[in-house]
């Protein structure tokens, strides 16, 4: 009996949250944990583009493939706690941005790193939930490792329905402790061993507006304090301290007669080091029958550089940085999702193409000649047991 | 693994508790307990019951004084008053007195002046309710419990059964059920929707680890009527039967939710029933007059 996830119907929460209003009607939940437990499987591939050689000063113009392999299990666990496990490998090859030099005319190219990197990446989460009658409570532990990366992480979250069952609050706070010691391979390191701290905290609320819309607001901030600095770029200094915003906004609409829906979401960042940016971004969830759902979607994204952003940087500057993440640039995304309904089984495939220039985003600034374009393709299958 | 299955009447229709149990004593006190129950709401909200609830709120009707009422009966009230507010009026506590220019045996159809008689004594709005007392304020309205009480009654036996520890268990009362937890051997309940077309016939089977599943037929009694059929159920504005679908099921955590989705459901042009269903996301099956059936239920192959 189980289709595409559906709208949450107003109509139908204001039906159940006035029956619960009745005690005999009590017995079941409105936030119910799982009933039955989800193993899934899922592999992703993601391709970096070649830096055009144009771009480069000699060395190896390939850059990143990463190969992602996921394990997500889901139990119910006695009357009102379900765990969750996942566990994540990243196996990562290619070369990346070394510094950005500038040519006989003028004109920046990156020096790549240069014989390829491997890296291989282990994430493994743990989350605990427990699920009362308005709402639900997490609590989950992660840790990942890489060869020259350690970070364990701890977070809560919870939230809580309105009596009405109409609006939904939710919160999280999150901190995590990050160990960095760097490979010492082909190019010099920034540090030999550093450490860095994150905490965070975010609030949302969401609102169902109408028998077909829902619509969101999140807020959150960020802080990071340690060795914040990219350990393997050359010219790369950057503040101990990181201070960030985030602010963030969704509309949900089903349409009737298409049968689908339409997520528009908007997140502002700001933070202490000049970097602004927008995101948009667009889905049209379209069911086909009660078992299939293809989901277009598309995604715009602007950043303003960081202050001591330059694709040349001058290093008698206190901070410093030629790293394209921290360049204005804008970004396109768009894909295509599928998601079919095969009895106990559901099969999720998505392809994923992003391309970033300077003159897409609305900040003016120098294009940073590391900018990336990339595909990405996933495929999972999940099993519900019974 | 004991299986007991209990086998009653109440409601007006054949009812079944299904309890599967080791400790025999205890499963045969928990269906005892839940049959009481049903007794009880039966003794307190039929409408066919002189000393009932429901009698006593029909007779003080103009009469000027509020009755009195408990927390459960408010929230019955609760419940009956978000389902009008969200079927637009179509579902109405207050409707059952058009039943009194209807007589769907012998097939007479009513002159219009009967139902325009009548229809001032319909309308939920006009009932002045709080949670603690009721008032109709016009002689001669009556309230009806029939578009949800049975359903109540069934989350209320499941509760019963709930609260002695039987947690899996099932109730069926005259198609109407709830189940207190998948069966002993961690299965799915397996529970028949009736085909209208052949009442003797299970149309889809559903199956029920937890919640309820509700059906409403519009089909059992009928008059016929410059060569269409009508059904028994009555639109609250206009006094006239509806036309739209004959059946529905709906299966939902609460029995109370899916009975007053399949019952508004039948209330709506057929095609508008349909739609209130699909937004509602629960998994619902129906048949038109033509007895085409619809629903995101998959029926069963005949």
């Amino acid at each position: 009996m189980a289709g595409p996830t559906r709208e949450r119907s107003a109509t139908l929460l204001a039906l159940t949250s006035s029956a619960l209003m009745l005690p005999a009607c009590q017995g079941a939940r409105a936030d119910a944990q799982p009933e039955t437990t989800t193993l899934s499987l899922g592999y992703s591939k993601y391709r970096e583009d070649d830096t055009r050689d144009s771009k480069t000063f000699g060395g190896s113009s390939e850059r990143y493939d990463i190969d992602v392999a996921q394990f997500h299990l889901l139990a119910p666990v006695g009357e009102d706690w379900s765990l969750a496990l996942d566990v994540q490998w990243e196996d990562m090859s290619g070369a990346s941005p070394w510094f950005v030099g500038e040519s006989a005319s003028g004109d920046p190219k990156v020096i790549m790193s240069g014989a390829s990197i491997e890296d291989t990446r282990t994430d493994i989460s743990v989350t605990t939930r427990y699920y009362y009658d308005r709402g639900n409570a997490g609590f989950n532990y992660a840790r990942s490792e890489e060869d020259d990366y350690e970070s364990d992480a701890i977070a809560v979250d919870g939230s809580f329905n309105s009596a009405d069952g109409l609006t939904t609050w939710s919160g999280a706070v999150s901190l995590s402790r990050d160990d960095i010691e760097p490979t010492r391979g082909t190019v010099p390191t920034n540090t030999l061993k550093d450490e860095k701290d994150i905490y965070s905290a975010w609030v949302g609320v969401s609102r169902i507006v109408s028998r077909r819309a829902i619509l969101r607001f999140g807020l959150g901030y960020t802080y990071r304090e340690g060795f914040l600095t990219d350990p393997y770029k050359l010219r790369d200094r950057r503040p101990r301290q990181r201070r960030e915003w985030v602010a963030s906004t969704g509309y949900r609409h089903f349409f009737t007669a298409p049968n689908a829906a339409l997520h528009v979401d908007y997140r502002y960042f700001d933070d202490d080091w000049g970097v602004r940016s927008h995101t948009v971004d667009i889905a049209w969830h379209q069911n086909l029958g009660a078992r299939t759902q293809l989901v277009p979607f598309a995604r715009f994204y602007s950043q303003d550089a960081a202050d001591f952003f330059a694709n040349v940087v001058d290093l008698a500057d206190r901070y410093h940085v030629d790293d394209y993440r921290l360049s204005a640039f804008g970004a396109l995304s768009a894909g295509l999702r599928l998601r079919q309904d095969l009895g106990q089984w559901t099969l999720n495939v998505t392809a994923e193409r992003y391309r970033s220039r300077e003159h897409y985003g609305l900040y003016d600034g120098e294009e940073s000649p590391a900018l990336v374009a990339w595909w990405r393709g996933s495929v999972g299958l999940s099993y519900r047991f019974r | 693994m004991r299986g007991l299955e209990h086998r009653f009447h109440a409601l007006g229709g054949p009812c079944r508790f299904r309890v599967e149990c080791d400790d025999e004593p205890a499963a045969l006190a928990a269906i005892a307990s839940a049959e009481a129950e049903v007794a009880r709401l039966e003794a307190r909200y039929s409408r066919y019951r002189e000393d009932s609830l429901t009698s006593v709120i029909n007779r003080a009707a103009g009469g000027g004084e509020p009755v009195a009422i408990d927390a459960e009966t408010a929230g019955l009230f609760h419940f009956a008053h978000t389902l009008w507010e969200q079927s637009g009026g179509l579902f109405d506590l207050t409707s059952g007195v058009l039943r009194r220019a209807w007589d769907f045996r012998s097939g007479r159809v009513p002159a219009q002046r009967e139902l325009e008689g009548l229809l001032p004594l319909v309308g939920w709005d006009r009932v002045q309710w709080d949670p603690e007392s009721v008032y109709l304020p016009v002689p001669g309205m009556e309230l009806d419990f029939g578009g949800c009480g049975k359903e109540y009654a069934v989350d209320a036996a499941a509760a019963v059964l709930a609260g002695h520890g039987m947690n899996h268990a099932l109730v069926d009362l005259a198609g109407d059920m709830a189940v207190t937890g998948p069966r002993a051997d961690g299965s799915a309940w397996q529970v028949g929707i009736r085909d209208p077309a052949d009442p003797q016939r299970a149309a889809a089977r559903v199956e029920l680890r937890a919640g309820a599943l509700a059906s409403s037929g519009n089909y059992e009694r009928c008059i016929e009527l410059d060569g269409r059929r009508y059904g028994h159920i009555l639109d609250p504005r206009s006094g006239w039967p509806v036309a739209g679908l004959v059946a529905a099921s709906v299966a939902a955590p609460q029995c109370l939710v899916a009975g007053g989705a399949a019952t508004v459901a039948l209330l709506k042009p057929r095609d508008e029933g349909r739609t209130w269903l699909a937004e509602l996301g629960l998994p619902w099956l129906t048949w038109d007059r033509d007895l085409h059936c619809a629903g995101s239920i998959a029926p069963a192959h005949a």
